[in-house]
């Protein structure tokens, strides 16, 4: 199972490529589309959003397994340079820019399907689709760069460690704790800063990802300047700590008192992702409720995949295929309604799931059923069944294997506690 | 309650809670699943078509789907018994389960009211009432899924 996990932190990373790049690429086409007045382009740009927001309900799991990999659950010892407070401002990055590519995806896949039914695409769509495209593409450069500081050793946070002494933030010298807290709070929460610390008794500057100190962890901070730079408390030095500390009679600044034990509290537990988190585990219906509404969510996907497929291998033969597409949004819907609760159990015990095959298989399959989707979305061969008629060899093949793809997309969640170990 | 204890206690509820084999609980519960999304999800998309959300697709075809709507309705009663008789001095006398079998039997008759009035066969308008049928239909089936799941959290829970 460990080798599992070590590749998935692999998968994630070739993952990663296809949101990214794939996304720059479907918007540059777009662009180049609204701008040539081009339907084919703008059409494919369109399908290329699409592809690109179901793979990366993929890539956005996958990242859990690598931070499994990186941070593990009760490991204590993390690998040289690698960060917890670093990882957690990557995962919230990536979480914005996630819901913001899916809600880009859902908006793509309708122009795509009002195309097929008005032979138009229609105009009120393509606005929305344009400044959602534009705002999830900033939003995944910010998470991109977060990510790259991960794995890039120049750019890697280590820290500070208990008895540290601060000396300078950034380049400019920490007198005191009031001019070490205008200087965090002058600066981003996510992005490195430099402090100069006194280590050992030797000077030395470490870089560390600052904190919103507004996030989770001030509860459990004394003081805003400590919470930016990740640590439980930060204290003048005093004769009688610079004794308890071991350091030399006489040294100056700002003593790091005490940093978070590292595993259950502490900076592994900031940040917005995790505060999602913990609302789903601890408050009480929050659960429940997300599981009845993933089940409401199955029953209007399988009202479409029922129908629509068996329409296409022979039932209702007097309804035309486009009578039955007119389902398809009601199916998107339940499919949408299931990503936001599943990504809430996701969300709220990565654990559970990124040491489960069976999670993994239920992510093949629903990448599977999106491209499958594509099919009776484009392809003129579904789209010109009329009344009476029976639907070609094509249109039959991808109607079957969507009902085996969505039939095992509900095995595999249903298996999860019984095959894996979840719950 | 001693007869309640005795069906717990019989070989066949000791194998579908205590075998650990995938063919006991966990395969009962996922056929009972399959039911539940051809039923629901079938019937969802008749009460839609009533209240005209599809206005392309013609309401008197998906009489064809009867059969299949019956059918996982059985299959479901005869999984959801294996599974109650399984757990039943708990799932029996709690009263969420109650509230669960009045909203499958409302659905239900709502059910057979909407194919005997709604698909006439002869072409002629909605009666007056079909969208109340409609939606009522709706209010049954997601309160039997909500109490359903509810099974889990409230009254006696057995895991």
């Amino acid at each position: 199972m460990l080798e599992v996990l070590e590749n998935t932190a692999h998968v994630h990373l070739l993952l990663n490529h296809v949101p990214t790049i794939g996304f720059g690429i479907a918007l540059l086409l777009f662009l180049a589309g609204l701008g040539a007045k081009s339907d084919v382009l703008k059409r494919t740009s369109l399908v290329m959003f699409f592809v690109v927001s179901v793979v990366a309900i993929a890539t956005y799991v996958s990242g859990s397994a690598a931070e499994a990999v990186l941070v593990g659950t009760g490991r204590t010892d993390f690998p040289p340079g690698v960060s917890p407070a670093v990882i957690r401002a990557h995962e919230d990055a990536a979480l914005l820019a996630f819901a913001s590519m899916e809600v880009t995806g859902f908006f793509a896949w309708l122009a795509l399907w009002q195309w097929r039914r008005v032979k138009t695409l229609p105009g009120w769509n393509l606005p929305i689709v344009l400044v959602l495209a534009l705002v999830t593409f900033g939003l995944m450069a910010r998470a991109a760069e977060r990510g790259g500081r991960i794995n890039h050793p120049e750019l890697r946070a280590d820290g500070l460690k208990q008895g540290d002494v601060i000396r300078s933030f950034n380049g400019q010298p920490v007198a005191d704790a009031d001019s070490l807290r205008a200087l965090t709070a002058a600066a981003q929460p996510g992005s490195a800063a430099s402090v100069g610390v006194i280590r050992e008794g030797q000077p030395r500057t470490v870089t560390i990802a600052i904190v919103d100190p507004e996030g989770v962890m001030k509860r459990a901070t004394r003081t805003s300047e400590a919470a930016s730079l990740g640590v439980r408390m930060i204290e003048p030095l005093t004769q009688e700590l610079a004794a308890q500390f071991g350091l030399k009679p006489g040294a100056e600044g700002l003593l790091v008192a005490q940093v978070y034990e590292q595993g259950a509290q502490g900076p592994a537990e900031t940040g917005t992702t995790r505060a999602i988190g913990l609302w789903v585990t601890s408050v009480t219906w929050v659960w429940p409720t997300a599981e009845t509404l993933h089940f409401v969510g199955l029953c209007m996907l399988f009202m479409v995949v029922v129908i629509v497929d068996l329409r296409m291998l022979g039932m209702i033969r007097s309804v035309p295929y486009s009578a039955v597409y007119q389902l398809l949004p009601i199916g998107m819907l339940g499919f949408g309604l299931n990503l936001i609760t599943g990504m809430l159990f996701f969300i709220g015990v990565p654990a559970q799931y990124v040491k489960n095959i069976v999670f993994y298989w239920k992510m093949v399959f629903v990448v599977l059923g999106g491209l499958n989707l594509l099919y009776f979305m484009l392809m003129d061969q579904a789209w010109s069944v009329g009344p009476g008629e029976d639907a070609p060899f094509s249109a039959k093949v991808a109607a079957a294997s969507a009902i085996f793809i969505w039939a095992a997309v509900l095995f595999c969640g249903h298996m999860l506690p019984f095959i894996g170990n979840s719950f | 309650m001693e007869f309640l204890r005795a069906l717990e206690t019989s070989g066949f509820s000791v194998w579908v809670r205590e075998s650990g084999s995938l063919w006991s609980f966990p395969g009962i519960l996922l056929v009972h699943t399959y039911g539940m999304g051809i039923l629901v999800g079938l019937i969802l998309a008749i009460d839609l078509s009533i209240l005209g959300f599809v206005p392309a697709l013609p309401l008197a075809p998906l009489r064809k789907f009867f059969p299949l709507i019956w059918t996982a309705f059985w299959l479901n009663a005869i999984t959801g018994t294996m599974l109650l008789v399984a757990d039943a001095t708990t799932k029996l006398t709690n009263p969420d389960f109650g509230v669960k079998m009045v909203f499958i039997v409302l659905a239900v008759i709502n059910q057979r009211m909407i194919q005997r009035r709604l698909f006439r066969g002869d072409g002629s308008p909605l009666p007056a009432g079909a969208k109340a049928l409609a939606m009522m239909s709706i209010v049954c089936w997601l309160g039997a899924i909500t109490a359903g799941r509810l099974l889990a959290y409230v009254g006696g829970v057995t895991k």
